[in-house]
């Protein structure tokens, strides 16, 4: 039975993805060590869907290597592009009175006030939407050689998304 | 000889010295090759099995503690904006995206294993580690960090003088730390912490994370990274504490053997 023909039962068995890589692997270090000749023979006769099928699970072995600058373009801080009136999900970790801490994954946190509407659901833990407007609120002033921050991000929140208090 | 020496001076000299020769004696054993290997030294084995801590670039394998996706995970990356740049900062900085500052994660982990190297050596030797911050949320997180090490924290007001004129603030002769920490250079936004200035001064050692807007000048290992999110603290806490508690672990063996 060559290898064409094994990938071929299995892809009508219409296992996930994953499964046809492990699959191919497997079978071809099988073929491998079954003998030299046979290994020959089952690669010159791959073609077509097969032939790229093997080239797509052997490419599959080798890991992406994580490099700072890969790590940073592909980062959810790049996608944002500019900050303002950006979208973005938080969760409250701090609450004093009616003012809400909210971490969004950022350098800063932001603090907003407590809506009049669903008032209770904002407690500790609870993840809401956020409208960018200043990821930090940093201005130089007149006579300043250098900028003042407030080290705070400024957010407007729209909505909670998910609540502990929700039952 | 020795003897008669301290029969002559006065009983407190006599502590003194005493103290002093036991505190010699102590170092000593541990900075230079103990005599009991070097009589065991017969076959090629055991030359290996003994190194010099000080010549070894990674004794205590700090370097296995992080890697650049940690830091990244913590969110050491982030830096201040444009306006608020130290110019001594420049080298250290990846660029900047949408006047958002970015760190080199690549320059700030060369750099913090520098750091760590140098921190698990100096507990080695048994020397006191103060970590200090002005970061009022973190105080805890730093406080905690120290007492888990057993070494010691600093992170409220800085009276001026703490280590220039320590004898007159605490009344008797003070021995100062070895190495100090420093989780954030800065007081407030605008002034430096007096300790990098005193720590200079006293010829202290210093360790410190610099963020965009520090001056990194007076730190002995400055390190490049973001010193405002809780996460990229609780990291730097964890990391120091584990290479102190490897250096005093390895200090301990030493001793027990």
């Amino acid at each position: 039975m060559s290898l064409k023909n094994i990938i071929f039962t299995r892809l009508r068995n219409f296992a996930p993805a994953s499964i046809y890589c492990y699959d191919c692997v497997l079978l071809k270090h099988h073929f491998s060590t079954v003998s030299d000749s046979k290994k020959a023979d089952s690669e010159e006769k791959l073609s077509g869907f097969a032939k790229s099928l093997l080239k797509f699970s052997e490419s599959n072995d080798t890991p992406q290597t994580k490099t700072f600058a890969s790590l940073l373009r592909n980062s959810k801080f790049i996608d944002l592009g500019d900050p303002k009136n950006k979208i973005v999900e938080g969760t409250i970790y701090h609450i004093v009175n009616d003012d809400l801490y909210i971490d969004f994954g950022w350098k800063f946190h932001c603090v907003c006030p407590r809506p009049a509407k669903r008032g209770t659901e904002y407690v500790r833990g609870a993840t809401v939407k956020l409208r960018v407007n200043d990821l930090e609120l940093s201005s130089r002033f007149l006579g300043a050689t250098k900028d003042l921050t407030l080290l705070e991000a400024d957010c407007t929140l729209l909505g909670i998304v998910n609540s502990p208090a929700r039952q | 000889m020795t003897l008669f020496i301290l029969r002559s001076l006065g009983s407190r000299a006599r502590t003194a010295i005493s103290e002093f020769s036991y505190e010699c004696s102590r170092r000593s054993r541990l900075s230079t090759k103990p005599n009991v290997r070097e009589e065991g030294l017969k076959s090629e084995t055991d030359i290996e099995t003994y190194l010099d801590p000080l010549k070894h670039p990674d004794y205590f394998k700090v370097h296995e503690l992080f890697t650049i996706s940690d830091l990244f995970e913590a969110r050491v990356h982030y830096g201040h904006k444009i306006g608020s740049l130290n110019e001594y900062m420049k080298p250290y900085i990846f660029g900047s995206r949408q006047d958002h500052l970015i760190f080199d994660l690549d320059i700030t982990a060369r750099h913090l294993r520098q750091a760590l190297n140098f921190t698990a050596h100096i507990a080695y030797q048994g020397g006191i580690i103060l970590f200090i911050s002005r970061n009022a949320q973190m105080a805890h997180t730093v406080e905690t960090t120290a007492l888990d090490c057993k070494e010691f924290a600093h992170t409220r007001y800085w009276r001026g003088g703490i280590f220039t004129n320590s004898q007159c603030i605490f009344g008797a002769t003070t021995r100062l730390p070895d190495l100090c920490i420093f989780l954030n250079t800065l007081n407030n936004i605008l002034t430096q912490h007096t300790a990098v200035v005193e720590a200079a001064k006293m010829n202290i050692p210093s360790v410190g994370i610099v963020d965009t807007n520090c001056n990194p000048l007076l730190l002995t290992y400055p390190v490049p990274g973001n010193d405002d999110t809780p996460c990229a603290i609780e990291l730097y806490c964890k990391l120091f504490k584990e290479a102190i508690l490897r250096g005093k672990e390895h200090r301990q063996k030493d001793i027990d053997q």
